[in-house]
């Protein structure tokens, strides 16, 4: 097993890292506190700087015009993106390249000139609707939102709740019951343009973050059957492994967030002097910068495990889950602790912590809640699979 | 969903005191309660909504004989400054989601942001749809 970096991966890292601290931290000076875009001037300059160092979009497969970056080093590069005020959900503001939803590289060449390649071009943007009022957690008996098969269309009734970027987006995955006698194989995923008769935003629904999420309804809205994405019936077989795979940068932001919160407060530890003496010196307050070390390394040596397996083509779904919550859940408590060192400026907005905290709470629901990676994990141990 | 509270009449009875200093949105209106403004009193802003309100109808001269000043005073938007008669508020911690959704909303509605916001140097991130109006419009 070798720990050591390749010099290919420490020269990105550095780069990375040097970008989020010359680039986009000080340009956060002087945007609202929950600020999640660029002004735009900027945002160009950006991305042209990131296309010119050869890392735009990273986290696209060569084979549809990504630079090939293996997981094990985009979970590196994960773990420094995140570490600026917006990093955890708008890594860099997007001037990396946003990633699509992972279905859509399973889209046919007709598809992927309509949807996916304009996606990478960044001229069109996508949404992704699985969840429902109904619950998230177990979609597969949850979706009520239907299909019924007319000529060459489908109808589709029904809605979706949580739905993040649909009101900004030109077209989303969706997940419908195309078959309601067949359980799991009975749910089908659709490429759907925003723009189709029946579909509309409900409202925007307010969360803990920066950014809202919507609710959606669709009323008798017409899809063309070509807009089928994969097969008829073969919603959750689609890209899984692609979602587990992603599952392990996105915990890796995580563990940046952490990061850079546990770096703020051993240098403010070392400089507030309380009672006569640095905070620094107290053993409550060093044991808590241990526990930091503690939560962050085993979350980063998690992600790298699963991202390492991932890569030589072994299973990693249980390290990838147990990656999940170990980063998700050991954040939420690095950065608790860091501001509790901080004092009274841990809780305000002059500082990036107030917005780590609510943000990284969210991560403990997204993307399969804390619960579901223990029964994916619980599965593997008892060598069980899912019922329906 | 927009601000349903119904507006306020702005004129000198009323107290600083009585205006939060926390964090929210609010709406301003010309005097036939025509919507002139969507703002928001986010995380740098000094005096919360208290200071946003004070600053778009108040002077400097009211504000020093209550011993407070506003970064901000006197630099109103031209379709605010002597235009603007009636305000309401929210209070909301994530003032800049809130913002963002009464924005979206006008919009939507009238296929423009407010005059005001228009001339606003922050302008907001990329607005969406909802692809319905509001009723009665
Ligand atoms: C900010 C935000 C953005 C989101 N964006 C999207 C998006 O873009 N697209 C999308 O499709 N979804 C999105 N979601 C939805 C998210 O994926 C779901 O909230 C999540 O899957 C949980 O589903 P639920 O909220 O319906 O909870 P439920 O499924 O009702 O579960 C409630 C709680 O019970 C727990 N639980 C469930 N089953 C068990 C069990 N068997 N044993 C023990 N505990 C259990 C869950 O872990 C959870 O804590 C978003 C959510 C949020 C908050």
């Amino acid at each position: 097993m070798d720990f050591q970096l390749s010099e290919e991966q420490q020269l990105i890292i550095q780069t990375v890292r040097r970008f989020i601290r010359d680039e986009i931290r000080p340009l956060e000076a002087d945007l609202d506190p929950d600020a999640y875009e660029l002004p735009e001037a900027e945002y160009e300059r950006l991305v042209a700087m990131t296309r010119e160092m050869g890392l735009y979009q990273m986290e696209v497969p060569v084979e549809f015009g990504g630079p090939g970056v293996d997981i094990v080093t985009r979970t590196l590069v994960a773990e420094e993106l995140s570490q600026h005020r917006a990093g955890l959900y708008d890594a860099a503001y997007g001037v990396f390249g946003d990633s699509p939803p992972a279905q859509l590289y399973a889209c046919t060449p007709a598809q992927r000139e309509k949807y996916l390649d304009p996606f990478l071009r960044g001229e069109r943007h996508a949404f992704f609707g699985l969840s429902e009022p109904s619950g998230g957690s177990d979609p597969a008996r949850a979706i009520q939102t239907r299909g019924v098969r007319d000529g060459d269309d489908w109808v589709i009734n029904g809605g979706k709740l949580w739905t993040s970027h649909a009101d900004t987006s030109d077209f989303g995955v969706l997940y419908v019951r195309t078959d309601p006698t067949k359980g799991r194989q009975g749910i089908t995923a659709f490429i759907v343009d925003t723009d189709t008769p029946g579909f509309q935003v409900a409202r925007l629904v307010q969360v803990l973050r920066a950014h809202y999420t919507t609710e959606l309804t669709f009323t008798d809205m017409r899809v063309p059957h070509e807009n089928i994405l994969g097969e008829e019936g073969g919603g959750f077989a689609l890209a899984n492994d692609q979602l587990a795979r992603n599952r392990i940068p996105y915990a890796a932001a995580c563990t940046g967030i952490a990061v850079w919160s546990n770096e703020l407060a051993v240098d403010w530890a070392k400089q507030r002097v309380t009672f006569g003496e640095p905070l620094a010196n107290r053993q409550a307050i060093q044991w808590m910068l241990v526990d930091n070390e503690i939560d962050i390394r085993s979350g980063r040596w998690a992600a790298l495990q699963a991202a390492d397996l991932s890569q030589r083509g072994e299973p990693f779904r249980f390290e990838s889950s147990m990656a999940k919550l170990l980063c998700t859940e050991g954040a939420g408590r690095v950065i608790d602790r860091c501001m509790q060192i901080f004092g009274g400026l841990g809780m305000s907005k002059d500082l990036p912590l107030e917005r780590f905290y609510r943000e990284v709470r969210i991560r403990r629901i997204g993307e399969g809640p804390s619960e579901v990676q223990r029964i994916v994990m619980a599965r593997d141990i008892l060598n069980v699979r899912s019922g329906s | 969903m927009p601000l349903r509270k119904p507006w306020t009449v702005w004129d000198d009875s009323v107290s600083s005191k009585s205006i939060p200093g926390a964090m929210g949105v609010y709406e301003l209106a010309d005097e036939h309660q025509q919507l002139l403004y969507i703002g928001k009193a986010g995380g740098r802003s000094p005096f919360g909504i208290r200071g946003e309100l004070f600053r778009h109808f108040s002077t400097s001269e009211r504000l020093a004989a209550e011993n407070w000043t506003h970064p901000r005073m006197g630099e109103d938007l031209p379709a605010i400054a002597g235009r603007a008669r009636y305000f309401r508020y929210e209070v909301n911690h994530q003032y800049y989601s809130r913002w963002i959704e009464l924005l979206t909303r006008h919009n939507e509605d009238y296929g423009t942001l407010p005059p005001a916001n228009l001339q606003d140097p922050e302008q907001p991130p990329r607005l969406g749809r909802y692809h319905w109006k509001s009723e009665g419009l």
